[in-house]
């Protein structure tokens, strides 16, 4: 009895370590590298956990957009100046008026599955983007085409959503295999440097099923038309790595490397430890803690270019505290912030000081165009301040989301501001941003809270139009400048870029002057990448440009 | 015996419907629209918005979103999250990676605590016991984020960059069973110091009975006294702390899965908490309680084992 008593407790041991092998095993077969389709020694990149499955419409974060670069190509594609360039259209012609352009295809592309890319896979691809009951990510920018409004019908009073009038848009028009038309809703000169944003990108026929929906099968292993095309299907949730294999059918060149695999990490540092330990061959963000010392340790392997970010201090000018209600105190405010100092020291200089709303990357951006306003002069600002009856005000408020890193630089400005104008200044953090949100609808917010902006297209509508425009969807802080949305307006239906970029400055020289949202810093792209690869170049989306890069 | 641990399991319902209807009520009272929180800093395009509340049910009461879930699961759907992966896709992949994390965890806290703890109270009072109770202290006064982190950067980059030998893994599973030693050993080590101590204090305090005594008085061999009478006798806390330890691993791994990039349960809870992803915390810690619940039965059903003294009616 006693020994058998014994015997069960090493047996109980053994089913332990049993089971633990046993997960092992199942573990290992679903696991990247080892299962075949892949080239035995794919490029790895790092990414996080992409949002939405591989679908251009419904990525709009970096992680999918990442991936969705190597496997599709769009319309336009834009150089490193951020310029567009003609990538899958023959031709991109406007009328006149800019509202009516007529859309022409090079023959000869193809989808990874042999069918050509007619003129039909990008109006089915816009049609299912535009559907709001699709709930794609990149719904809103199908609203310059006209037909828009008939698809996404407002909720009505009750919160129930009535049935879309249409379920196409009115405006596309598809001419013959390689031709199509496209009517906007208003005259817009932009909209060829629209087309390089994956919301504009085509979808294959084989996308959509009966019901004119993409399956979940689809969606896990997507018939893709760019430069790679993916090894076996992504199992979103479960699998850590994307692995895509060079597409060689692809009309648009060679891409040198044959295979690149994208590594899911959930944290930075992570990914970082693996980069030094030569697991990882490419990172085109770092870890904020990492970049004083990854210049030194990866010499001229470290990448360090301008970013299309932009972060503001908001003021929320309607229903905030009086201080924000008021230009000049908000001027006073901006004036005390010491931008130098908190990107050389707070960031270690992975940002820069902003002197404008627009991203030095865009076409358009002024150095200094935001002037003295982002000038730190702390005794100028505290005149300011006094003499438009800053005295009454008794605490500024600075509200931001702790899960992004923002403690210590707000924390930097409040002190800033306290010690400039001598009063109380509390930052405030939310949980996340959703909840600055919130309490903004709910007119809670009294000071000012921070937002940023990384840009979708590379101009100047793309910043101005969503944050400072009347109803913009990122203009949290019901700023609303008739002069400002008629310029915009105006821009829009220049008949060239150049003058619509004036008309766009002068639009910005207005936001500047009024500083609803005060300019705080500029991000830059911090990258890295192993010995193992060369030829890294990052796009204008800061993403891997994957023609260029090799196996070194 | 079966009939007790029958009666037990069957208790086991109403405590997981109970939690269940806890958790959805607590995380439906977490403040934050989630459909906005997909969103980022970016507002969600109203329609859009509209499109996914419907699809989700969110503006349905609390008591009616409830019923949905259980009807879903009685029907076998499990729901998806607010991105559209099947929560039932997450259960197949993301529990076994925790499950091997954690029981590697407790098997190097079985292993190493249980042995140190032996070494330890044999050797009362000498430098080797000095030298135990110092290492425990230390395990347990550095948090497993610092110990993750430099274990990972010494033994995983460092020792490679040195050597050019790949000791363990920096991240990933992709190395099989060796992928998860470092984990398992960081995510081990508090564990591990208390049931050093645990085990040293027990068989100290079992090397002092009676019975003991009698034994070797009577002659006995000094390693059945050891393995029969003291150790056995030692092992009841020890079990116990084992089983209620493996729950808090499965958990509690969000730290280690994150710094090792295990796709683990841990971490997606985390996330789904944030995100308010009512069906995936609901349905992660349902799993949850039913380990903790089997666990726990097990070790109540190992006491008769380790004391024959202790019966079930």
């Amino acid at each position: 009895m006693r020994v058998s008593m014994s015997a069960k407790i090493v047996a109980g041991a053994a089913l332990l370590a049993l089971a633990v092998s046993a997960c092992g095993g199942g573990s290992s077969t679903t696991s990247s590298g080892a299962s075949g389709g892949a080239a035995a020694n794919p490029i790895k990149v790092y990414i996080g956990e992409p949002q939405n499955d591989l679908i251009p419409g419904n990525t709009g974060e970096s992680s999918g957009a990442e991936v969705i670069k190597g496997l599709y190509v769009g319309l336009v594609s834009y150089d490193q100046n951020a310029k567009p360039q003609l990538n899958l259209a023959e031709s991109v012609t406007p009328d006149d008026t800019a509202t009516n352009w007529t859309i022409k295809l090079k023959p000869g592309y193809t989808w990874s599955d042999g069918t050509p890319v007619t003129a039909q896979n990008f109006v089915d691809a816009w049609n299912y983007t535009a559907l709001g009951s699709n709930a794609q990510q990149l719904n809103y920018y199908l609203s310059v085409v006209k037909g828009y409004d008939d698809m996404n019908p407002a909720p009505d009073t009750s919160g129930a959503t009535p049935a879309p009038k249409a379920t196409e848009l009115s405006g596309l028009k598809v001419v013959d295999d390689t031709t199509f038309t496209v009517e906007l809703t208003h005259p817009f000169s932009g909209f060829e440097t629209e087309l390089g944003y994956s919301a504009f990108f085509p979808l294959p026929k084989a996308a959509f099923g009966a019901d004119k929906k993409i399956s979940a099968d689809y969606a896990k292993n997507p018939v893709t038309n760019g430069p790679f095309k993916l090894a076996k299907p992504y199992a979103r949730g479960t699998d850590q790595a994307i692995e895509v294999v060079r597409n060689d059918t692809f009309k648009g060149g060679k891409a040198k490397a044959d295979a690149i695999e994208y590594k899911i990490y959930t944290d930075m540092n992570t990914a970082y430890n693996d980069l030094l330990a030569g697991n990882l061959d490419v990172m085109d963000v770092l870890p904020d803690a990492q970049i004083p010392t990854a210049k030194a340790t990866f010499g001229d392997r470290y990448i360090e270019q301008a970013s299309s970010g932009v972060g503001w201090l908001g003021f929320n000018i309607q229903t905030g505290g009086d201080y924000a209600q008021n230009p000049e105190l908000r001027k006073a405010i901006s004036m005390s912030i010491d931008r130098k100092t908190i990107t050389d020291t707070v960031f270690s200089g992975a940002r820069t000081p902003a002197d404008d709303n627009l991203s030095p990357l865009i076409p358009g951006y002024r150095q200094g165009a935001c002037g003295e306003a982002c000038t730190y002069d702390p005794a100028k600002a505290k005149a300011l301040w006094d003499a438009n009856g800053g005295g009454k005000v008794k605490e500024v408020t600075l509200s931001y989301n702790a899960d992004g890193g923002h403690k210590n630089w707000i924390e930097a400005a409040a002190n800033n501001i306290r010690t400039a104008l001598g009063i109380t200044v509390t930052p405030k953090p939310y949980e996340k941003f959703a909840l600055i949100l919130d309490d903004l609808g709910k007119k809670k917010v009294q000071g000012a809270f921070r937002m940023a902006w990384l840009m979708d297209y590379p101009s100047p509508e793309d910043y101005l139009r969503p944050i400072f425009g009347t109803g913009g969807s990122s203009n949290y802080v019901q700023y609303s400048n008739k002069q400002l949305d008629d310029l915009l307006n105006k821009a829009d239906s220049a008949s060239s870029a150049d003058e619509g970029i004036k008309l766009y400055q002068q639009a910005d020289d207005l936001a500047l002057k009024d500083l609803a949202y005060v300019p705080i810093y500029f991000y830059k792209v911090n990258a890295a990448y192993s010995q193992n690869v060369k030829n890294v170049v990052l796009d204008p989306y800061e993403a891997l440009d994957v023609m260029s890069i090799e196996r070194a | 015996m079966g009939r007790y641990a029958l009666r037990r399991l069957l208790q086991a319902i109403p405590v997981l419907v109970g939690t269940t209807f806890f958790i959805f009520v607590i995380v439906y009272a977490l403040p934050g629209d989630p459909i906005q929180a997909l969103g980022g800093d970016r507002r969600m395009d109203p329609v859009i918005a509209r499109a996914l509340r419907d699809k989700f049910g969110l503006d349905d009461p609390l008591l009616v979103q409830y019923w949905h879930y259980l009807t879903g699961i009685f029907s076998g759907n499990f729901g998806t999250t607010f991105r559209g992966v099947e929560v039932s896709s997450i259960f197949a992949g993301k529990f076994q990676v925790t499950l091997q994390l954690a029981l590697t965890a407790l098997v190097m806290e079985a292993i190493i605590g249980v042995g140190l703890g032996l070494w330890s109270a044999l050797r009362r009072g000498r430098w080797q016991d000095q030298f135990v109770l110092a290492v425990t202290l230390l395990l347990v006064s550095i948090p497993p984020l610092v110990m993750g982190f430099v274990l990972q950067l010494w033994l995983g980059v460092k020792f490679k960059l040195g050597t050019g030998i790949e000791l363990v893994p920096v991240a990933g599973i992709g190395a099989g069973e060796k992928s998860y030693l470092l984990p398992g050993f960081v995510l081990a080590t508090t564990s591990i110091a208390y049931l050093t101590r645990l085990t040293r204090t027990s068989l100290m305090e079992t090397l002092r009975s009676d019975f003991i005594r009698t034994a070797v008085a009577k002659g006995m061999p000094r390693r059945r006294v050891l393995g029969r009478h003291a150790l056995r006798n030692s092992l009841i806390p020890l079990v116990t702390y084992l089983g209620a330890d493996l729950g808090a691993l499965m958990g509690g791994a969000v730290i280690t899965e994150t710094i090792f990039n295990l796709p683990g349960i841990g971490l997606q809870l985390f996330q789904s908490v944030y995100l308010r992803e009512n069906t995936v915390v609901v349905g992660i810690v349902t799993v949850l309680v039913l380990i903790y619940v089997v666990a726990n039965l097990v070790v109540d059903l190992l006491y008769a084992v380790l004391d024959p003294r202790i019966r079930y009616e």
